[in-house]
């Protein structure tokens, strides 16, 4: 066993080898060199980029005998300790296994002695964010008032879970996940020197299967060149990383598009021959769901080039925005629970099973499937037939339920008035939103009549990211590469989709404009959602965590975190500030809270005039004559609340 | 012993010997036999004298250790085992790995082998690290002493922490196809091994104890046949055999999704011998009542365990599934 694995073998030992993290690299570099240092650095980035990589190439530089500087010479009698990790005066220290109060007092109460060989001491504490709270309070006064000789590196995955007061004492630096293009080309270089025949293509595949970090994909390199027996080719990885083609998903959704039950079943059982994990389909079902919800609402951010823009853009013309929203919910719900199900299989049908109920019976966009009529939802059977139940509704059923219903409520068939061409569908940025719009009908009762939620949400004292770093001496770089960006411009230029919105809109807008925000974010999200492009996306799944008439904060669940990126937060930002202000604050925070979303909202909405419909039909004299005289069934789940 | 589905993977395991990884991360659905391979492995890392195909010879010092397990420089890193409840009988394992039980394997990993040929750590099943042990292991992980080798075993490797998996190497173990599964189960004498093995998600490796299927079997009975009497009879059946929350609770959940497979989607998976019932009974379902009994069901899933008042939510969980299937209620006046 005395293989070195590539990934240790090759963590860079200079800045100049990192990849990736020039920006870092640039504002370090700097401040080394003038000498401007701050005493806590604190980096944060995902799985695999490099954090403890630089923080011990920072302690080389402090700690290098030919002087502080970015190109410690790797030679000395430090800078050689440190790289074999036995550097008297570099204490590594990892917070994740020493989590308690008692192991960080004592490394701090060592702290105010002098370095005995070097020029600093150097503490990097990584995983900190696993640090007790009882832990991260004595860390506190060393960290506010170090000894000059003492210089700490903090290093995490989760920021969210490091005290403000901690961050607060920190100049923060976020790494970046590498891009597939960077990793491939880091790789060849790896492979070069290690003497190992490859094709690009491979690297290709291995770039992406790595998903921005480059321990993964050292790690899957390590595995590719075992698996070549000795070289990387393109068929070979491809075999090794399995089938992480997309493609079972697209005839997933379309199997669900077109309601059909049989073929989604199908390709469930598929899926377990093929050794995907159930609950990593469910990841990628929804963030396909996530891409078809973006080519609805906004085409334009599709790539051009994108190998699926065809298949994406097929599904989104087939299904329903409201529809990829529920589905979308439903997988994330699936996902969740999964773990709860008999196996993952049947956790996975299940879900696929509750976006088959509330498949619509009949909307305006589905493109109609090849063969004529689109398929219907199945149905029950007259009570006492011997059909077999999964008989499925040959289309003229619906169009009789759909004729009923609307004859009963007075009003066309919802099919018929919500219809709207898929062209319009994708070009707009959407349909109206049942509660959008429904401010005068009935439903819309119940969220105007809700208290002002907000009202009573209480400010918390320092929420996290209203706490800039104290970077006094390095504003420059800061700019440059210190997250925590409040201050990075939106983007002037930018058309939000609030200006380009329809004529009876701005009547809408106009109104909402002069106004201060009032508190009821559920209800301005209602009141805009169908104008504010992808901002939707974030604004449908996050709820109001506070609001101080100047600063406005969201919390959105770990299950959306991916929608509290920065792109997502500057969209919404801008549709915010048009209506509310130029001077208006936003940010947004990961957590779960019991608040409330708009995205729930609707979905409970929703349900509540299903069974109003559900309950009117029951009772409507007609119905029940017919029930009465015709021995007619009533289909439950085929009813659909009309929406105006 | 590696089972007779596990040769390939083991001899595609094996071209990867000469490039060892920190952390090998062995995954695959529960009821495959990783288990087993793994330990194979760790043994044939450990053997003397391993033989052709890396196999451990099964004669040596080394191996003999192993086999008692005692092998000094092996350690198994697993929840503790419930005194209350022995996993097996119980279903659902609640047990989670401390992180001063994975302090204790750091310490042995800088410990210096006793025999020379490094040391191993297997982690079983790695989903049930707590969050504090699974950064714990982290670091080690990483750069562990020269010859320690960790194996991760995990049936939803998605679950654990990224920062967790992309310190391993993957390494995907197969599941037997059908003739394969059928003819192994038949060698091992188990009774009704058609039904039992799809009824089990068709795996191989599953629980087989003989009085609960008999049991299982009456109270699927009850569930095809709903009637006044299903609520108490089942529950009673439950309380009769002290079954954890957990076994009805699972059948419950299977009999549903065939149910609403059925219904939706033509499509039965656990209980194909009961398509009869099955149907006759879908085409009384209330959709929405039946996944919100579905709904109900999750919901108590994480308390399969606890001791709770078993009969009673066995009676709730019973008289939500009754509700699926009431005939639509005659108009009611507003
Ligand atoms: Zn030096
Ligand atoms: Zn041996």
């Amino acid at each position: 066993m005395s293989y070195q694995v590539l990934a240790r073998k090759w963590r860079p030992k200079r800045f100049a080898d990192l990849v990736g993290q020039e920006h870092v690299v640039r504002a370090l570099a700097n401040a080394l060199k003038s000498e401007r240092l701050h005493h806590a650095y604190l980096l944060t980035g995902t799985r695999g980029v490099g954090k403890t990589t630089i923080a011990r190439i920072l302690a080389k530089s402090l700690n290098c005998e030919a002087g502080i500087g970015a190109e410690p010479c790797g030679v000395c009698q430090a800078c050689q300790q440190i790289d074999a990790g036995r550097f008297v005066d570099l204490l590594e220290i990892d917070a994740a296994s020493n989590t308690g109060i008692d192991n960080i007092r004592e490394v701090l109460e060592n702290a105010q002695y002098a370095p005995s060989l070097g020029r600093y001491k150097v503490y990097i504490i990584d995983e900190v964010h696993m640090l007790s709270k009882s832990a991260f309070n004595a860390m506190l006064k060393t960290l506010e008032e170090p000894p000059a000789h003492v210089k700490f590196i903090l290093a995490t995955t989760d920021p969210q879970k490091v005290p403000v007061t901690v961050l607060s004492r920190c100049l923060q630096f976020s790494l970046r996940n590498m891009t597939p293009q960077q990793v491939a080309t880091h790789l060849a270089h790896v492979l070069e020197a290690e003497g190992v025949c490859y094709e690009p293509a491979a690297l290709t595949l291995l770039g992406r299967a790595a998903s921005g970090s480059m321990r993964d994909a050292l790690s899957l390199l390590d595995q590719a060149i075992a698996y070549g027996v000795g070289e990387v080719a393109e068929d070979g990885v491809r075999a090794m990383l399995g089938a992480v083609d997309r493609r079972y998903l697209f005839s997933l959704l379309a199997a669900l598009a077109e309601g059909d039950g049989a073929r989604l079943m199908a390709e469930a059982d598929a899926l377990a021959e093929r050794g995907v994990g159930f609950e990593s389909a469910l990841s990628e079902l929804s963030l396909l769901l996530h891409q078809v919800a973006l080519a609805q609402t906004v085409p334009a951010a599709i790539a051009p080039d994108d190998p699926e823009r065809d298949a994406l853009f097929a599904l989104a013309a087939g299904m329903a925005p409201e529809d990829v929203q529920l589905y979308y919910q439903i997988a994330i719900h699936g996902k969740a629970d999964i773990g709860l199900a008999p196996d993952e299989h049947a956790g996975f049908s299940m879900t696929l099973l509750r976006m088959l109920a509330f498949h619509p019976v009949e909307g305006g966009y589905s493109a109609p499937p090849a063969g004529g009529g689109r398929p219907a939802a199945p149905s029950i059977p007259a009570a006492g037939g011997h059909e077999p139940a999964r008989a499925m509704h040959d289309g003229e059923g619906h169009a009789g339920a759909k004729a009923l219903i609307a004859r009963i409520s007075g009003r066309p068939a919802a099919g018929e008035s919500a219809a709207t061409p898929p062209e319009a569908a994708s070009e707009n940025s959407e349909p109206e939103p049942a509660s959008a719009s429904a401010e005068g009908a009935p439903g819309a009762v119940d969220m105007a009549s809700q208290p002002l939620r907000a009202a009573s949400v209480t400010l918390s004292a320092s929420p996290a990211s209203d706490v800039v770093p104290p970077w006094v001496e390095e504003p420059s770089l800061a700019e440059e590469a210190v997250s925590h960006g409040e201050g990075r411009k939106v983007a002037a230029g930018a058309p939000t989709p609030l200006s380009t919105a329809e004529p009876d809109s701005e009547a809408v807008v106009a109104n909402v404009d002069e106004a201060v925000f009032d508190g009821d974010w559920n209800g301005w999200v209602a009141r805009l959602s169908g104008r504010m492009g992808t901002a939707r996306m974030l604004a449908q799944n996050a709820a109001l965590r506070s609001w101080d008439g100047q600063r406005l904060e969201l919390s959105v669940s770990e299950a959306f975190r991916h929608l509290a990126s920065r792109d997502y937060q500057e969209k919404l930002r801008a549709v915010i500030r048009e209506c509310f202000g130029p001077g208006l604050e936003l940010s947004v925070r990961v957590e779960n809270s019991a608040e409330e979303t708009p995205a729930m909202r609707d979905a409970r909405v929703r349900q509540k005039h299903l069974a109003q419909a559900k309950e009117s039909l029951e009772n409507d004299p007609v119905v029940q004559l017919m029930v009465r005289e015709f021995n007619a069934t009533l289909l439950p789940d085929t009813i659909q609340p009309v929406q105006e | 012993m590696l089972y007779p589905w596990q040769t390939d993977d083991w001899a595609r395991l094996n071209l990867e010997r000469e490039r060892l990884p920190n952390a090998w991360l062995l995954t695959g659905p529960d009821g495959i036999g990783k288990g087993r391979f793994a330990r194979h492995l760790a043994m044939s890392l450990l053997c003397d004298a391993p033989g052709a195909g890396y196999h451990p010879c099964g004669r040596c010092e080394a191996c003999h250790w192993f086999e008692a397990g005692s092998h000094p420089d092996f350690r198994l890193l697993a929840p503790p085992v419930d005194d209350e409840g022995e996993g097996g009988k119980t279903g659902r394992k609640l047990a989670q790995i401390k992180v001063d039980a994975v302090r204790e394997v750091i310490d042995f990993a800088h410990l210096t082998a006793h025999r020379g040929r490094g040391r191993v750590v297997l982690v079983e099943p790695a989903e049930s690290l707590n969050p504090a042990a699974a950064n714990a292991l982290l670091k080690i992980l990483e750069e562990p002493p020269a010859d320690v080798l960790f194996l991760l075993l995990a049936d939803a490797p998605q679950r654990l922490l990224p920062t967790i998996k992309s310190r391993c190497r993957p390494f995907q173990l197969s599941r037997p196809d059908r003739e394969t599964a059928l003819a192994w189960l038949a060698e091992q004498g188990i009774e009704n091994a058609q039904v039992e093995y799809v009824y089990h998600g068709e795996v191989p490796l599953f629980e087989h104890d003989p009085a609960l299927v008999s049991v299982r079997r009456e109270f699927i009975d009850g569930l095809a046949a709903p009637g006044f009497d299903t609520v108490n009879r089942l529950a009673e059946l439950v309380e009769k055999h002290k079954l954890p929350l957990t076994r009805p609770v699972q059948w419950l959940q299977k009999w549903l999704l065939d149910l609403a497979g059925l219904r939706l989607a033509g499509h039965i998976r656990y209980h194909p011998q009961r398509r009869a019932a099955l149907e006759a009974l879908a085409g009384r379902a209330d959709l929405d009542a039946l996944m919100r009994c579905q709904t109900a069901l999750t919901g108590i899933a994480p308390y399969g365990q606890h001791p709770l008042n078993v009969k009673l939510q066995v009676e709730a969980l019973l008289m939500d599934y009754l509700s699926v299937f009431i005939p639509a209620r005659p108009a009611a006046t507003r």
